[in-house]
């Protein structure tokens, strides 16, 4: 295969796990074996006839009806190109909690995702909502699971005891639901427990200002992930909606027993191996913690094991995905 | 492939499943199943079940007692077809209901919650004065939380796609599936359906028609009126994190409107002090039903002033000569 030149285009650099995936992908060594991978930022609803010189263009921008003239200025002027789309935000949870009127919403995303080739759900779960609401075709839906770099995250000895220590790492942001995991901790009596809160975001004050008294709980800004995970015992993840769940990834690579609601690309991460919790109640989170101080966690060797094999399987479906573009590509050529 | 399962809980209900079933079989949408959940009854309903299952399509899968939500787990979990309804095993279906909302499950792929208006019927199967009509189209989380269009158990055809969406596993029986909180004995129909609106993007939207025949005994609403408002209560608790802005902003017009329903049936039960208090904690907790609903509003008001005035004996009197009268003409 020639050497492909692919095109990552972004409309937000503060968004931190996109952010990371594409980081990931510029550094992989499989990805970059046959492709060269670059990411080009694309300001907001921008109305650009400009080509850009590439083989594949990828689209991590988030869709909206400002944007959509954007994407459709996008197709229009590499109507030639494969066109991808990787959905990092919308899932079914986000819908049911942020958009007054599906119905609007649901054309909008049928209209942007009919403009490209193929879409890139980040979780099966995702993937079965966007095929059965119809808002994208069963043939130009792939699933590819995210990844980013792990590999320090390997190194970390896993916890073999009941958890004293926990952690919720990632943005303070409505959406993770930190406010779900401080109350529930409150709500436990037991004076050694601790909970470190990991990352800054507009909820941060709100949160501080919610555990005022109780010196259980403390706040540390953004840090390493391997320090954050390196810390704790056992992470927390109560997100409200989760197209992937980045943590739940890490906390299983870091040997971390991870606890996560039952929502959208959380639903992957609980079938191979992180801890679903009931509902998102205090009652059933307070119940997981004082259980997780209790019980010795099992099982956290072969769930790391299972995410050593994120990595190449992350490289291994983008791989298939561009041979299968380009041999549809030629038959059409050819015929 | 079942196109409808249509759920029956059953438990202790001897006097009343065999015309729920007859309602059930004389539907005019044929291809369905019944599936009974025998909810470990120590009646004769078996017995009374037991010449219905000469129809194919009816199956009873028994165990022991769960209650309601337990037995309305179960029933989906068995259950074969797309789509899943329910009926309480005292309350009627009338011949077009299933019909009606398969159509309307099968026109609209985004509604996930198809419901209809009911009547109500008192024991002997003869209608009262007062029927459920509830709003049909535009319903949003708010809608569900402040007036529960949906009704009753007995009204929603549910797309089996909405159960698989909002599954969870609780600690103490982890290799069975629940829709239903079974630590609900009350207000386990609310909690559900406000999962269903706050997890997914399933639209709720209803039937023309009151296809539903809804049974309301005397005795059985008055006694647990205050376990009634607790179980709501502990629904709110329950679910206000998954939403908290949400809760904030429509709980309390929800809560004026409980509290009003509650009023209403103390009314009907002549009990005046019980009355003033709901109708106090509702103006407290809200004035949106004034606003949105001032007929009804007012005429609770009234009552409930007249309950006062007259006191219970001369109230139930009063009551009994507008009835006879009504009657007569």
């Amino acid at each position: 295969m020639t050497e492909f030149r692919i095109v990552h285009l972004i409309d937000d650099t503060t968004a931190g796990g996109v952010m990371r995936v594409l980081d990931y992908i510029k550094s992989n060594r499989q990805m970059n074996a046959t492709a060269t991978h670059e990411v080009v930022e694309m300001p907001r609803s921008r109305f650009s006839l400009r080509r850009i010189q590439a083989d594949v263009i990828v689209s991590h921008l988030s869709i909206s009806w400002k944007s959509l003239s954007t994407l459709v200025a996008l197709r229009a002027a590499h109507a030639d190109l494969p066109l991808l789309h990787v959905e990092h935000s919308y899932t079914q949870a986000f819908t049911a909690l942020n958009v007054p009127h599906p119905k609007r919403f649901g054309a909008l995303l049928r209209t942007a995702y009919a403009l490209f080739d193929r879409v890139i759900a980040v979780s099966h779960a995702q993937g079965k909502w966007l095929t059965s609401r119809g808002l994208v075709s069963q043939h130009a839906l792939r699933v590819i699971p995210s990844c980013v770099d792990l590999s320090p995250l390997f190194d970390i000895t896993p916890v073999a005891g009941p958890a004293q220590t926990f952690g919720l790492i990632g943005r303070a942001h409505e959406q993770k639901g930190f406010d779900i995991a401080i109350r529930a901790f409150m709500a436990t009596a037991d004076a050694d427990l601790r909970l470190r809160v990991f990352g800054e975001g507009g909820e941060t004050d709100a949160l501080r200002a919610l555990c005022a008294g109780d010196s259980r709980i403390t706040f540390h800004g953004h840090v390493d992930p391997t320090a954050a995970y390196s810390s704790v015992d056992a992470v927390l993840m109560p997100s409200r909606w989760e197209a992937f769940g980045l943590v739940a990834l890490e906390a299983r690579a870091a040997g971390r027993p991870i606890y996560c609601s039952r929502v959208d690309g959380l639903l992957d991460q609980i079938q191979h191996g992180a801890i679903g919790v009931q509902d998102q109640s205090l009652t059933a989170w307070s119940r997981v913690i004082r259980a997780a101080s209790t019980t010795i966690p099992v099982g956290l060797e072969s769930t790391r094991d299972a995410v050593s094999r994120s990595d190449s399987a992350f490289a291994a479906s983008w791989s298939m995905l561009l041979d299968e573009l380009f041999a549809h590509e030629s038959q059409e050529v050819f015929c | 492939m079942t196109k409808a399962s249509i759920v029956v809980p059953a438990f202790n209900v001897s006097s009343t499943i065999a015309r729920t079933l007859t309602s059930l079989l004389n539907q005019e949408f044929a291809d369905f199943e019944i599936v009974i959940v025998d909810d470990g009854c120590i009646d004769d309903t078996l017995d009374v079940v037991a010449p219905f299952r000469a129809d194919p399509r009816v199956r009873v899968v028994a165990q022991p007692n769960r209650g309601l939500a337990g037995a309305r787990n179960t029933g989906i979990a068995s259950a074969k077809g797309d789509y899943i309804g329910f009926c309480d095993a005292d309350d009627l279906w009338l011949p077009s209901k299933l019909g009606a909302h398969v159509a309307h499950l099968d026109a609209n792929p985004h509604i996930g919650v198809s419901f209809s208006g009911s009547e109500l019927i008192d024991e002997n199967d003869v209608r009262l004065a007062t029927k459920q009509t509830p709003q049909l189209t535009d319903i949003t989380a708010a809608d569900i939380l402040r007036r529960n269009p949906i009704g009753n158990g007995s009204a929603p055809v549910i797309r089996r796609a909405v159960f698989d969406d909002i599954a969870f596993v609780t600690s103490a029986d982890t290799d069975r599936a629940s829709f239903f909180d079974e630590t609900f004995r009350q207000s386990e129909d609310i909690e559900c359906w406000m999962r269903i609106a706050l997890m997914t993007d399933w639209g709720f939207e209803g039937v023309a028609g009151h296809l539903t025949q809804y049974r309301i005994c005397d005795g059985a609403l008055s006694s647990a009126t205050d376990r009634q408002l607790a179980s709501w209560e502990r629904m709110i608790t329950k679910l206000e994190p998954m939403a908290p802005t949400f809760f904030a902003t429509h709980a309390p017009a929800a809560r004026a409107y409980q509290y009003r329903y509650l009023c209403r049936r103390a009314i009907s039960n002549a009990d005046a002090p019980a009355a003033r208090s709901y109708l106090t904690a509702s103006l407290r907790a809200s004035v949106a039903p004034i606003l949105h609903e001032p007929v009804k509003s007012i005429v609770t008001f009234a009552a409930t002033g007249v309950l006062s005035a007259l006191g219970q004996n001369r109230f139930r009197q009063a009551i009994g000569t507008l009835k006879s009268r009504a009657h007569s003409a």
